[in-house]
């Protein structure tokens, strides 16, 4: 087990190095020059040039790069072009958004998706099994940003019930910040949840077919019973892998949802950069988000031992 | 069937958790939520030209010495009034008892800080070469301070009221980029990156009576659907920028709301490349005017909603001349010019627009399908804004583009002969310095139709429209600027209608 972790946290490093290159070299062969965007068609070409030179962008690639990962190393990310703060400090600054809406987004999947695709396996080809399947392929089709608009059509607009954007800060109390992220949590697992519903149901459905469930049935014991512990259970594997890669998947689709939703996370941030050529912050979002994305893969192999004790890591 | 109930509950919960409704919060009629489109890039009008900056600070946040009024006129401000006797020594006399926000009053000397820092270099000032006619700057007394040109400059006071020329305290210049401080109406509270700045009212403002807002917040949200949404769930008060011709008709139905359909100064172009073939021939180029249906463009773009332009002055310019109809649209004219200059069969070129202006990508379409008629086969390529920057603006690897000049008085980018569209005409290039040479505002005027008539005339741009001022508000909301002659969205007279 020892031995595995530590294979991992190197594997871990690798890829973050690989990333923090990938990106570094990407964002930099982009045409598109982050002291022009400043000017835009506004600024002289002078202006843009000498501050251009200032950035310290006419710099030979791996000179900037070298610079950028000792800093990095010592936990120093840079300074934010557009906003003028430190990287560091601007990501922590998002989390509070990003993080329970991911959260919220990756709940609202589980506890949709999961009784439903239990619903569905133990109603195999039958009207329930159906329109599971029909929900869930809506869910699939309909895309995150116009569910999202829809949902402000009804629960804002229409209703009143809850703001239409925005995000009301957690300094104005935890049920206010949780009602703004609501409805972009609903939005944003519903894609999700609805591939979930489908990955369920296929799992539930295997071990359903297995000798120890007709046994288990053959003991007499109920069929909570049944299911819930000897059928969920086995069937957890594939959907822990399958939630696992989802809650990657979260953060991507965070960024549109956080533009419709006019939210201050992450996603909205490394939009912004992007757009802006904020070289720093791109990256910065860049690292972060695959240093998550990494994690959460290593926490979810740990969790597979959990489940089912058979598995190790010799 | 159980299972079926244990369903309905998890779902029913889900829902209720969903629909728990909000408190209203008592109204307070006075603060005001303005929508604006895109995030500043910095607050510190000497480091940015962008008009997003400009948008929330300009005239709320910090002033100048002189300022344009809704009408576009120049008017005195922080200054009481200017004095020139030979268009080279403007002095300037400042209002007094006028206290930045963090209390200091506003003396001379501040002045010549601002200006003498706008000049340097290393400051990387956006507009600095607008200020390079300024020789000395001579402070008389705390509240006299004069201007001595090394040449008369008649555009001298319309740099003065740039964004750029803001007066502010030299004790915080090294904050201004996340909190400015200035002299205007509305002080700078917050800044909650990625959501909202907010601006409180300054209890000392130099104008009696004014700002009527207490606070003031901009929430930028880009998105035009959520706009909508957020103007009708009532979350926004004012939507100031970012709303197309095909949003405000929709709000324009709905009573809860008022439309601000005004000038700008913001002229829409297609711009040819006058360096690249065919575009070198004067006979093409007007060609393209001949064959472009404009009311079409304005239709399909806009919505019918602008005004259709004839060249870079805008309707708001003093010295505007409606040249509009001087060039109609006439396609068996432009397929004579093209035959003319060797193109019986027309040519194929490529027009590259940024999606991120909704409306080059729509009037692009709208050309396409006009040009095709006279044999000119117009691909359209889509590039990202920081893109088409690099590629159009900076290099000019282009054959034809579309994009929106905003600034004001920017016919100057047409003396440039490196300008992105690459026109260079020495006639031109003499008339500007001319005009920048005559102080004189008839002689001035004469200058500006020759320079107009000669713009027609060579057809280095097809000037398609002004773009439009959108802007919508609740109907409660009073004292918007329906023009933009500047870009500054200026709060200080607006106010909330008294409640009936």
């Amino acid at each position: 087990m020892r031995r595995y972790a530590a294979r991992r946290a190197a594997a871990l490093v690798a890829t973050l190095f690989f990333v923090s290159a990938l990106v570094f070299v990407v964002v930099r062969i982009l045409p598109g020059d982050p002291a022009a965007l400043i000017m835009g068609t506004e600024g002289s070409r002078e202006a843009s040039d000498r501050l251009r030179e200032s950035m310290g962008l006419n710099r030979p690639l791996p000179v900037q790069y070298v610079e950028w990962l000792a800093r990095a190393l010592r936990g120093d990310l840079g300074r934010s072009i557009q906003y003028d703060l430190p990287v560091g400090e601007l990501i922590a600054s998002r989390l509070p958004v990003t993080l329970p809406l991911a959260l919220m987004a990756a709940a609202f999947m589980v506890v949709a998706a999961v009784p439903l695709g239990l619903y569905a396996a133990t109603r195999h080809r039958r009207a329930g099994d159906y329109a599971t399947m029909i929900l869930s392929q809506i869910g699939i089709s309909v895309p995150q940003f116009w569910a999202g608009l829809l949902l402000i059509l009804l629960f804002s607009v229409t209703l009143g019930w809850v703001r239409s954007g925005g995000f009301e800060g957690w300094s104005s109390g935890v049920g206010a910040a949780l009602r703004s992220l609501l409805l972009p949590a609903i939005a944003l697992g519903l894609f999700q949840a609805a591939v979930l519903v489908r990955a369920t149901r296929s799992a539930v459905l295997d071990v359903l077919r297995e000798d120890y469930v007709r046994t288990a049935r053959a003991k007499g014991l109920s069929e909570l019973r049944v299911v819930g512990r000897h059928t969920l259970r086995n069937a957890l594997i594939p959907i822990i892998t399958v939630a696992g890669i989802q809650l990657g998947q979260l953060l991507a689709g965070a960024i549109v949802l956080e533009s419709v939703f006019a939210l201050p996370g992450l996603g909205r941030l490394a939009l912004g950069a992007i757009t802006a050529r904020d070289l720093p912050v791109v990256q910065g979002v860049a690292l972060f988000i695959a240093s998550t994305i990494v994690v959460i893969n290593f926490a979810v192999d740990l969790v597979y031992t959990v489940l089912d004790p058979r598995i190790r890591y010799e | 069937m159980r299972r079926t109930a244990a369903l309905v509950v998890v779902l029913a919960a889900l829902l209720a958790v969903a629909v728990v409704p909000v408190a209203t919060p008592a109204q307070a009629p006075r603060p005001l939520v303005v929508q604006s489109q895109t995030e500043p890039p910095g607050l510190d009008m000497t480091a940015t030209p962008a008009t997003a900056t400009s948008g929330v600070i300009f005239y709320n946040v910090q002033e100048a010495l002189v300022k344009v009024d809704r009408h576009g006129k120049l008017v005195p401000w922080l200054a009481e009034r200017w004095h020139t006797a030979d268009n080279r020594n403007y002095t300037f006399f400042l209002k007094k008892g006028v206290r930045f926000h963090n209390g200091r009053e506003l003396k001379a000397a501040d002045v010549k800080y601002a200006f003498e820092r706008a000049l340097n270099p290393e400051t990387k000032h956006p507009y600095a070469k607008d200020y390079e006619a300024i020789g000395d700057i001579i402070v008389k007394d705390d509240y006299t301070v004069t201007f001595a040109l090394k040449s008369v400059n008649a555009s001298f006071l319309q740099n003065i009221a740039r964004a750029g020329s803001v007066i502010y305290p030299r004790e915080a210049v090294e904050t201004m980029k996340s909190h400015p401080i200035g002299t205007g109406p509305f002080r700078f509270e917050e800044w909650v990156r990625g959501d909202r700045i907010v601006l409180t009212k300054n209890p000392d403002y130099h104008v009696k009576g004014l700002p009527h807002l207490d606070r003031v917040t901009f929430r930028f949200i880009t998105d035009p659907n959520a706009v909508l949404a957020a103007l009708k769930a009532g979350d926004v008060d004012v939507s100031l920028f970012g709303l197309g011709p095909e949003h405000v008709q929709d709000v324009q139905k709905d009573a809860r709301f008022q439309v601000l359909v005004g000038d700008t100064t913001n002229d829409v172009i297609l711009a040819m490349n006058n360096s690249r073939k065919p575009y070198t021939d004067v006979r093409v180029r007007r060609a393209m005017t001949y064959g472009i249906n404009k009311s079409d463009v304005l239709k399909g773009a806009m919505f019918g909603m602008g005004k259709i332009l004839g060249t870079n002055v805008d309707p708001l310019n003093p010295y505007y001349v409606d040249m509009s109809k001087v060039m109609p649209y006439d396609p068996a004219k432009a397929k004579q010019l093209l035959a003319e200059a060797g193109y019986p069969n027309g040519f194929d070129t490529v027009l590259k627009v940024a999606p991120q202006y909704y409306y080059t990508v729509r009037s692009g379409e709208v050309i396409a399908e006009n040009l095709k008629k006279i044999g000119v086969n117009v691909k359209i390529e889509q590039i990202e804004w920081g893109q088409w920057l690099s590629r159009v603006f900076r290099e000019a690897d282009f054959d034809l583009t579309i994009i929106g000049h905003a600034e004001a008085w920017d016919i100057k980018n047409y003396a440039n002969p490196k300008y992105y569209f690459r026109y260079d005409s020495p006639k031109f290039q003499e008339l500007f310095a001319k005009s920048e040479v005559t102080v004189d505002d008839r002689a001035r005027r004469d200058v500006y139709v020759q320079m107009q008539k000669l713009m027609v005339e060579d057809a280095p741009v097809v000037w398609l429209f002004m773009h439009p001022r959108l802007a919508v508000a609740k109907k409660g909301v009073q004292g918007l600027w329906k023009d933009l002659p500047a870009s500054a969205a200026d709060l200080s007279e607006v106010a909330w209608a008294p409640a009936k």
